[in-house]
C-alpha cells in the first residue's frame, strides 16, 4: 500500500486579502496559482490506487480524501484564482489607460 | 490600538504652527496607526479563518463512525490510523483546562469564539478607518502649509494672543468674588477652631463694627421691643446655623460638650483674665443661670445663697444662654485681634449678658444651688472661679445647664460658687436688674422655641440686646438654657461673629446653607 499524500490546502481559496495593496495581492496570487498548477498536475499524475490526504487547516491531521475528488477540487480553485487574477490585471490596465 | 492616543496629542499643536517637520512626524505616526491595525486585521482574519475551518470539519465529523488519518508523530512524520468517537471533543477552555463535550456544543462554542473574533476585526477596521482619514487631513494640512503657510501663522499668533489676555482678566474677576464668599461661609460651617484660624483680623473688625453699631442702635430703640427683637433673632439664627442635631448632642452629651467648653475655657482664660473686671461679672451671671435651672430642678444645697443673690438682682434679666455664647467667642476674638478697642468691646458684652443673667435668676427663681452635680462641669467652675472666675463659670454653667436639664441638678455645687461671685457683680449691675421685670416674662416666652440648636446665635444676639434692655428675661433662661449651653461654648466662639453679624449676614448665610 503506497500512500502519497497530498497536501491540498484550504489556503489556496482566493479573496482573503483585500485589495488594499494590489501589487502585493497580485504576487501573492500569482504565487498560489502556480502552486495549484502543480498540485493539479499531481493529482492527475497519480496512479488510481493511491490515497490522497487533505489536511486538516491550523493543525498537522491529515484526513483521508478521494483522489477524483480533491483534483476537480484543485482545479477550481486554479481556476478562481486564474480568474482573480486576470480581474487584478484588468483593473488595472483600465486604470494606466485613464 | 495603542497608538491613536499618540496621534491626536500630535495633531493638537500641529495645526498652530503648521510646520513641515512636525506635519510630515504627524503623518508618519498616523501612517503606523494605519498599518499596524492592517496587520493586526489580517492576523484576526486568519484566525477567523481557522475557526471557520474548524467548525465545518466539527459539524461534518459526527457524519461517519470512524475516519481514516495520517496521525502527526512530531512535526515531520507520520503513521496511517483511524479517527474513531468522532463525536467526542476535548475543547481548550484556557489555562490548560478542557473540557469534554460533543461536536455539536463544540460547533457552538467556536461558533461564539468566532463572534468575539469578527468583534475584534471590526473595531480594528474602524480604527483602521478613523486613522486613514487623519492621514487624509494630516496631508491637505502639508499641502496648505506648503503652499502659503507664512501668512496663516501670523493671523493665527495674533488672534491667539488677544484671546488669552481677555479669557484670563475675565475669568479671574468672577472667580475671585464667590471664592471669598464660599471660603467664609465653609469656615463658619465648620467647627469653631477651623473658624478661628481662618477669620481673618478685618473680618473680625467689621463684624465688631457692626455689632457696635447694632447696640447703638438697639439701646436707642425702646428696651422691651429690641430685646423681643434680638431674642428672637438670635433663636433664628441659632437654629440656621445649627440645623439639625445640635440640640440632640447638646441633651444627650452634656458631657462631652463640656470638654470642649473647657478647652475654649482654657484658652479664652487667658484673655479673660485681661479682663477680669468684665469676667468677674460673667461669672455671676452664669452661676444665676445655673441656679435657676437648678431651682427648676429642685431647691437643694446653695438655695439660700441664691435667693440672696437673686433678690439682690430683683429683676430678672435676657436669657442666659446667648451670654455664654458672647463670652467663649469673644475671648478667642480678643487674641485674634490682639486690639485694645475690641477687648473692651468683648469685656462690656460679657458684663452685660452677665447681669441679665443674674437678673434673670435672681428675678424668675428662687436660686436653689446644687453643689454635687457633675465632677467634670465642677472642676470647670472652680477652674474659671480660680483664674478669671467670671468668664469660666459661664461656660461651665451653660454645661450645667445642659446636664441639669438631661440629668437634673448635677451642676448646684459649681453653680453655688459661681453664684456667690455672681452676687457681686450682680450687686454692682443690680440697677439693671431693677428695670427689666416685665421683658423677662416676654423674653421667656420667646427663648424656649430656639432652647435646642440656636443657642450660640441666641448668646450673641442677647449681648447685643442686653445693652439695651439690660436686665429683662430672668425666667426665660431656664428653658432656653440647658439645651443651647453646651453647643454654644463649642460653637460659640466661631459663631460669635456670625450671631453678631447675624442680623445683617445671618440671611445671607442661611441663604448659602
Amino acid at each position: 500500500m503506497e500512500m502519497p499524500f497530498r497536501e491540498a490546502r484550504p489556503e489556496d481559496c482566493a479573496g482573503l486579502v483585500p485589495p488594499d495593496d494590489s501589487a502585493a495581492h497580485k504576487e501573492d496570487l500569482s504565487s498560489k496559482i502556480k502552486e495549484q498548477k502543480i498540485v493539479v498536475d499531481e493529482l492527475s499524475n497519480l496512479k488510481k490506487n493511491r490515497k490522497v490526504y487533505r489536511q486538516q487547516q491550523n493543525s498537522n491531521i491529515f484526513f483521508l480524501a478521494d483522489r477524483t475528488e480533491m483534483l476537480s477540487e484543485s482545479k477550481n480553485t486554479l481556476d478562481e484564482l486564474k480568474k482573480e487574477y486576470q480581474e487584478i490585471e484588468n483593473s488595472e490596465k483600465t486604470k494606466i489607460k485613464k | 490600538m495603542e497608538a491613536p492616543p499618540d496621534p491626536a496629542p500630535l495633531a493638537a499643536p500641529a495645526p498652530a504652527p503648521l510646520r513641515a517637520p512636525e506635519v510630515a512626524r504627524l503623518r508618519e505616526e498616523q501612517e503606523k496607526v494605519v498599518t499596524s491595525c492592517r496587520e493586526r486585521i489580517q492576523h484576526w482574519q486568519k484566525v477567523d479563518d481557522d475557526y471557520s475551518a474548524l467548525q465545518e470539519r466539527l459539524s461534518v465529523l459526527p457524519d461517519r463512525l470512524s475516519y481514516n488519518i495520517m496521525v502527526p508523530f512530531g512535526p515531520f512524520a507520520f503513521m496511517p490510523g483511524k479517527l474513531v468517537h468522532t463525536n467526542e471533543v476535548t475543547v481548550l477552555l484556557g489555562d490548560n483546562w478542557f473540557a469534554k463535550c460533543s461536536a455539536k456544543q463544540a460547533v457552538g462554542l467556536v461558533q461564539h469564539r468566532r463572534g468575539h473574533v469578527r468583534k475584534t476585526v471590526d473595531d480594528l477596521k474602524k480604527v483602521m478607518r478613523n486613522f486613514e482619514s487623519r492621514v487624509e487631513f494630516t496631508e491637505d494640512l502639508q499641502k496648505m502649509s506648503d503652499a502659503a503657510g507664512d501668512i496663516v501663522d501670523i493671523r493665527e499668533e495674533i488672534k491667539s494672543g488677544f484671546e488669552f489676555k481677555a479669557k484670563h482678566r475675565i475669568a479671574h474677576k468672577p472667580h475671585s468674588k464667590p471664592k471669598t464668599s464660599d471660603i467664609f461661609e465653609a469656615d463658619f460651617a465648620d467647627d469653631i477652631k477651623s473658624k478661628d484660624l481662618l477669620a481673618d483680623q478685618e473680618l473680625w473688625a467689621r463684624l465688631e463694627d457692626l455689632e457696635r453699631q447694632e447696640e447703638l442702635l438697639g439701646e436707642l430703640d425702646s428696651k422691651p421691643d429690641t430685646v423681643i427683637a434680638n431674642g428672637e433673632d438670635t433663636g433664628s439664627s441659632e437654629e440656621r446655623e445649627d440645623p439639625g442635631g445640635s440640640v440632640d448632642t447638646a441633651r444627650p452629651g452634656p458631657e462631652a460638650a463640656a470638654p470642649s467648653c473647657r478647652l475654649g475655657d482654657a484658652t479664652s482664660s487667658e484673655l479673660r483674665r485681661g479682663q477680669e473686671g468684665s469676667l468677674s461679672s460673667a461669672s455671676v451671671n452664669g452661676s444665676h443661670s445655673c441656679r435657676s435651672r437648678e431651682d427648676d430642678d429642685g431647691d437643694s444645697d446653695g438655695s439660700e445663697d441664691d435667693e440672696s443673690v437673686l433678690d439682690a438682682l430683683g429683676a430678672g434679666d435676657c436669657s442666659v444662654p446667648t451670654i455664654y455664647f458672647s463670652h467663649t467667642v469673644e475671648p478667642k476674638r480678643v487674641r485674634i485681634n490682639t486690639g485694645k478697642n475690641t477687648t473692651l468691646k468683648f469685656s462690656e458684652k460679657k458684663e452685660e449678658a452677665k447681669r441679665k443673667r443674674k437678673n434673670s435668676c435672681g428675678g424668675g427663681h428662687p436660686a436653689p444651688e446644687l453643689p454635687t452635680i457633675r465632677t467634670p462641669a465642677d472642676i470647670y467652675r472652680v477652674f474659671v472661679d480660680l483664674v478669671n472666675g467670671e468668664y469660666v463659670p459661664r461656660k461651665s454653667i451653660l454645661k450645667s445647664r445642659s446636664r441639669e436639664n438631661s440629668v437634673c441638678s448635677d451642676t448646684s455645687e459649681s453653680s453655688a460658687a459661681d453664684f456667690e461671685e455672681r452676687r457681686g457683680l450682680l450687686r454692682s449691675l443690680s440697677c439693671e436688674d431693677a428695670c427689666s421685670d416685665p421683658c423677662d416674662s416676654i423674653l421667656e416666652e420667646g427663648l424656649p422655641p430656639a432652647s435646642g440648636a440656636p443657642e450660640a446665635f441666641s448668646g450673641t444676639v442677647i449681648e447685643k440686646e442686653l445693652s439695651p434692655c439690660l436686665t429683662p428675661h430672668p425666667a426665660a433662661a431656664h428653658p432656653a438654657l440647658p439645651a443651647i449651653p453646651e453647643r454654644k461654648e463649642l460653637v460659640s466662639e466661631a459663631s460669635d461673629a456670625v450671631k453678631r453679624v447675624s442680623k445683617f449676614k445671618a440671611a445671607r448665610l442661611q441663604q448659602r446653607n
